[in-house]
């Protein structure tokens, strides 16, 4: 029989067979938040060995908790977090991104935050409605991200552009001026493979358009996404994008040499550029993304969530109060760069000063939110094979988008 | 092989002491064995109790869920996932990129099988008789892929592919010709990913057919060379009836590992472009684990057995035959 196969069946079904026996163990006592324990957090990728260092900062003024971090990798988390889910042995405190915790919330698995100490006001609204699903607050929001336009000044100047594209026009002018003046490709964006969709949405939000509707209305062949996907796709048709990327595709590569101008990119590639090709800083900058109907990029970024299984509730939410309070948060974006998801921390040191984080600031202000659906990931898998074919040119926009319409609304949940 | 044809000395120190009828050895014999049986059972039941939960169980759970519609909030609470028949099945024959994912796996064994078995014993020939020097050396070379972990074949891979700075898009530079983008064309990317597994899994092919011919008698062949005959006389005529066995095993040992192929589109194109890589396991992966269709994913895993199974019947029916 086939490995993974196995695998599957073993996690769940042994899971299950442990839920069966283990019942009623968990989830009735509590334990005080001043009592001596220790708590379990798993986080994600960078974050979750950026959090041990806090950890242990946050261990020393309170004496009574050990905050015991775990690391987990991204390509295993989603597994590893549904094998602990099915046998109640989550941990007491998970980073969540929207997808995530949209799934686990309808599992039953995550604890519902308490609203009088965590203030909706206090956060950015993309990044409080990733928290959210069926009308409550699972996850109190960590840290946001967005993407915005990253672009070559030098080339710029060689090319004839004196400023930053504004709107979806000069965009497409701008990148091909730069082709003219030697870039290979324009501008970079996703033509296929998985989560194609996300290079997408820049385009999809700002010609305002959308996949499914917060009320769970499939709209994904509507005028305005198939206007948005004609323009994504007239890159590839016009040469201006490459249009065959691999899995593991580094642009910040491209965008050294050249051979890529312009792309839409996330916090992470400041620090990603800045460390790897120090040469080329000042040759570069962002922008917001341009303008169709409006500059609307996607909102992204992590929640904190507590387990409903957890013994250690109110110790978990003194932790959590801790990470996204005002001063956690300015250390956070100190260690890790990731924009912080409550507002008043941006009110000080560079957050408040340097101009590249007032254009972060502002495109996630109009951010846009994946509408809290279970069944997401299935959902935006349909749109990367519309965006796939409609560029390899195997249909047109529309006619792959009617396509995608049809398969999603079967998924969708109302 | 010892408890069913006693060796004569054995017999014969069995006989001595008794010194009676023909029974009362057997009589003996019988205790013993029962004795032994006890013996084996208690030695088998720490693999036996792991092979019952790790492997029995979740085989029959997987049966048992390829008839519910258990997804992801089940997890939790597993009981409240409903009986649905075959609705799994059913629904399968009219999933199109399930379809796409069994034409592609044919694709992939129909071609990759022949390749790997010709191959493989192409290389194990020329290393048993042909090469003298530097034998073992070539051996190793040819066996390195398969202990190699697939993320760093997947390096050198991609590398080698890669249409812009690859290996053979710069040999094409020199030589003046145009390397196709491998991965990212629909023709190219399945015969690519072939040529990977069957570069990976010759190495396997290799040993079994080295053992193999190894064990054919030399004289058999100096026979033949007396008589006459040629190298391609000799493959024909001596080598490849002799390793018959031997390759029967490869072709269906291949055959079932390439019914199962995972990792070479996991780890090089994740299914794409526009599903020319899809396999039945990853597409069964993708169910289970990316969107967590579990029952229907399970409904998958067993289609996918029933098509080894009968593959493998088939291979050993055909092969058997023409021994005859």
């Amino acid at each position: 029989m086939n490995r993974r196969a196995t695998t599957a069946a073993i996690a769940v079904s042994l899971a299950s067979a442990l839920t069966l026996t283990a019942c009623g163990g968990s989830g009735g006592d509590s334990v005080a938040a001043d009592a001596k324990q220790t708590l379990t957090v798993w986080a994600m990728g960078t974050e979750g060995e950026k959090l041990a260092d806090v950890a242990k900062v946050y261990e020393k003024a309170n004496p009574n908790i050990t905050v015991k971090v775990t690391p987990i990798g991204w390509d295993v988390a989603h597994q590893k977090l549904v094998a602990a889910a099915a046998a109640n042995k989550l941990p007491d405190v998970m980073q969540m991104g929207g997808s995530y915790l949209t799934e686990f919330a309808d599992m039953g698995a995550l604890e519902e935050v308490d609203t009088k100490t965590f203030k909706e006001k206090d956060y950015f609204p993309a990044g409080w409605e990733q928290g959210e699903y069926d009308g409550k607050a699972y996850g109190v929001p960590w840290y946001v991200d967005t993407r915005v336009l990253y672009y070559r000044t030098d080339l710029a100047k060689k090319a004839g552009i004196d400023k930053a594209p504004a709107t979806m026009a000069e965009l497409q002018t701008a990148a091909e001026k730069y082709q003219k003046a030697g870039s290979k490709y324009g501008l970079s964006i996703q033509p296929n493979g998985l989560d194609s969709v996300q290079s997408f949405y820049q385009f999809l939000y700002s010609a305002g358009g959308q996949i499914v509707t917060k009320d769970g209305k499939t709209v994904a062949n509507s005028p305005a996404t198939v206007k948005a996907l004609e323009n994504y796709t007239s890159y590839f048709k016009k040469g201006l994008a490459a249009k065959s990327v691999r899995p593991g595709y580094d642009v910040t590569k491209d965008f050294n040499t050249g051979a890529v101008a312009m792309f839409f990119g996330g916090p992470w590639h400041m620090g990603l550029l800045d460390d790897n090709y120090p040469d080329l800083k000042g040759k570069w900058a962002i922008a917001n993304v341009p303008t169709d109907k409006t500059s609307a990029s996607m909102a992204g970024g992590s929640s904190l969530t507590i387990s409903a299984d957890s013994e250690h509730k109110a110790a978990a939410k003194e932790l959590v109060k801790y990470l996204t309070g005002t001063k956690g948060q300015a250390d956070w974006f100190q260690r890790t760069k990731d924009l912080p998801a409550n507002m008043t921390a941006w009110n000080s040191g560079d957050l408040a000063n340097d101009p590249k984080m007032k254009i972060w600031k502002t495109q996630m202000e109009s951010a846009q939110v994946s509408p809290a659906q279970p069944k997401w990931s299935e959902i935006t898998s349909k749109i990367d094979t519309a965006i796939e074919d409609a560029a390899q040119g195997k249909a047109s926009p529309k006619a792959a988008l009617d396509k995608a319409q049809g398969e999603i609304e079967g998924l969708v949940q109302k | 092989m010892s408890t069913t044809t006693p060796t004569p000395a054995r017999s014969g120190a069995e006989k001595a002491p008794g010194g009676g009828s023909p029974q009362g050895a057997g009589r003996r014999k019988k205790r013993s064995m029962g004795k032994q049986n006890l013996a084996g059972w208690l030695f088998s039941t720490p693999f036996l109790a792991l092979f019952a939960v790790f492997m029995l169980f979740p085989i029959v759970a997987t049966l048992v869920m390829s008839f519910t519609d258990f997804g992801q909030r089940n997890v939790r609470k597993p009981m409240d996932a409903n009986f649905v028949g075959l609705e799994n099945y059913t629904k399968l024959f009219s999933d199109d990129q399930f379809l796409r994912a069994m034409f592609n796996t044919a694709y992939f064994v129909v071609v990759g099988v022949p390749l790997t078995i010709g191959l493989g014993l192409l290389v194990a020939v020329l290393l048993n008789n042909g090469i003298d020097r530097a034998r073992t050396f070539f051996r190793v070379g040819f066996y390195a892929p398969v202990v190699t972990t697939i993320v760093a074949v997947a390096i050198v891979w991609r590398f080698v592919l890669d249409p812009s700075d690859g290996l053979i898009a710069g040999l094409g530079d020199e030589l003046g010709f145009t390397a196709p983008d491998f991965l990212g064309s629909e023709t190219w990317a399945m015969p690519s990913l072939i040529v990977m597994a069957v570069w990976r899994n010759l190495g396997t092919v290799m040993v079994l057919m080295i053992a193999g011919l190894q064990a054919i008698p030399a004289e058999v062949r100096e026979a033949a060379r007396l008589d006459g005959a040629s190298a391609w006389q000799e493959l024909r005529r001596i080598t490849v009836p002799l390793l018959r066995p031997t390759l029967l095993y490869a072709t269906v040992i291949t055959t079932i590992g390439y019914l199962n192929v995972f990792e070479e589109p996991f780890v090089m194109t994740q299914g794409g472009p526009s599903d020319s890589t899809m396999t039945v396991s990853l597409d069964m992966y993708f169910q289970g684990f990316r969107f967590f269709n579990m029952g229907y994913a399970s409904a998958m895993a067993y289609v996918l057995f029933v098509v080894i199974m009968g593959i493998t019947v088939l291979q050993l029916r055909l092969m058997k035959d023409n021994t005859k």
